[in-house]
This record gives structure tokens, C-alpha cells and sequence, in this order.
């Protein structure tokens, strides 16, 4: 059944979180969804994020997660420069 | 092992503590890695820096390390991983690893291990703030595996 909407909530920190000025976003996706479409449409909204293309890396409720990854309704996605902790 | 200790504190680091809460009678070593912060980088002045962290998903992380170290190290007796978060002065700890073992290799090797794999997996992210201006500190883009 096609023409179906998800939603899923956003997080985002360190540089992405400044470069888009929000910390925490909803956002609606038509299924099936995945990171890589999800990253498209928050670039959109947030264009400062362009510069984070090649570096930005993923997280599905709270587990790292790659471009292909299916995302569900009700998912949180997590969306971050590479981690810089130590 | 619901006995290791993972955790993310805005709190000044409790080193001796946590050694102590780890320290068991079969530990003949006690082997720990205190990351503080340094005043300069790359010749620039550092006043200050500012660490942020995905909380729950890095607690997680830890946790995961925590567990391939005792695939790895089945001698491993106790593990403790503290990381700070928010605003850290020059000196203060950033992160506290302590490995207990029967013998002091083996709390070498998961020591080294644990602070190399927390700087690629867990999510955490510092800022440097300099004199002049800000920076964000930018991390290695990891091998994920697979």
C-alpha cells in the first residue's frame, strides 16, 4: 500500500546541531523510508547541513546505522558529525 | 557483570572512586587511563572546551566496548568507563577507564582497547574554545565495520 506517511522524530548534535540551529525536529517521510531519503529531506530543510554530506553519520534508536537502513513510524534517527569524545 | 560501571556525568570525575568501587579481592592490577584536557592544540591557546553527548546511546556504546573487551580479555576482572560532559577546565578529567586483572597485561591491553574504541564509537563531541573564537574538535570518520 503505497502513499503512506511516517513519522519519525530527529535529533541532532555537536556541529549539525549548530549548523542547523535545532536540536530536535519531527518529520514526516512517505514509505518505505530509509536514512539516506530522511537525510535528503532534513538537508532541505536545513541547508547549513549540505556541508556535513560526506561526514554526517546515522543513528536508529540509538544504534549506529547506515544510508540504507529502513526507517518505521515512530523511529527516532540521530544525526551527528564523527564523535570527537576522549 | 552487571558489576562494570559505564556512565556519563556532568560531575567532576570521581577517579579514586571508582577504582575503589571496582576493586576486588581477585585483581592483582589495577590499570587506568585518565584523559584530561590539554591547553593547546595545533599551537593554539585552549581556554576551555565544551563536550556534548547522546546520552543514553553512549552509555550503550560503552556498554558494547565493555563487552567486546571480555570476548577479547576473559581475564578482565572489573571495567569502568566515566565520561564527562559540559564545560571541563584545563586539567579536569574528561574520561576515567579503569581495568582490574589478576595480572597487569591484560589490563594494559582492554585499557588501551577501551579508550581507542570509546574515541570511534561512543557518541560524544568537544568543542574547543579558544581565546579568540570556538571549534568544534573534528572526529575520525570511523571504518564502521560492514
Amino acid at each position: 500500500m503505497g502513499g503512506n506517511v511516517i513519522k519519525i522524530n530527529v535529533l541532532l548534535f555537536g556541529a549539525c546541531r549548530e549548523a542547523a540551529g535545532a536540536s530536535e525536529l519531527n518529520c514526516d517521510l512517505n514509505a518505505p523510508a530509509d536514512v539516506a531519503g530522511a537525510w535528503h529531506v532534513i538537508k532541505t530543510r536545513f541547508p547549513n547541513l549540505e556541508k556535513f554530506e560526506r561526514s554526517a553519520l546515522f543513528a536508529i534508536n540509538e544504534e549506529h546505522a547506515r544510508n540504507a537502513d529502513p526507517l518505521e513510524d515512530g523511529d527516532t534517527l540521530a544525526i551527528f558529525p564523527p564523535v570527537s569524545g576522549g | 557483570m552487571s558489576v562494570d560501571i559505564f556512565e556519563i556525568t556532568r560531575e567532576p570525575i570521581d577517579k579514586l572512586g571508582l577504582e575503589k568501587r571496582l576493586l576486588t579481592g581477585a585483581a592483582g592490577a589495577v590499570v587506568t587511563f585518565d584523559g584530561v584536557v590539554r591547553d593547546n592544540t595545533r599551537g593554539r591557546r585552549v581556554v576551555s572546551l565544551q563536550y556534548e553527548a547522546y546520552e543514553p546511546m553512549a552509555v550503550k556504546e560503552m556498554r558494547r566496548i565493555g563487552a567486546e573487551i571480555r570476548e577479547r580479555w576473559t581475564d578482565v576482572e572489573r571495567i569502568g568507563v566515566i565520561h564527562r560532559f559540559g564545560p571541563l577546565e584545563i586539567s579536569e578529567s574528561s574520561v576515567v577507564i579503569v581495568i582490574t586483572s589478576p595480572h597487569r597485561r591484560v589490563a594494559f591491553e582492554a585499557c588501551r582497547y577501551a579508550i581507542d574504541r570509546l574515541k570511534q564509537t561512543v557518541p560524544i563531541w568537544k568543542k574547543e574554545i579558544f581565546e579568540d573564537g570556538e571549534e568544534w574538535v573534528e572526529g575520525q570518520a570511523p571504518e564502521m565495520s560492514q
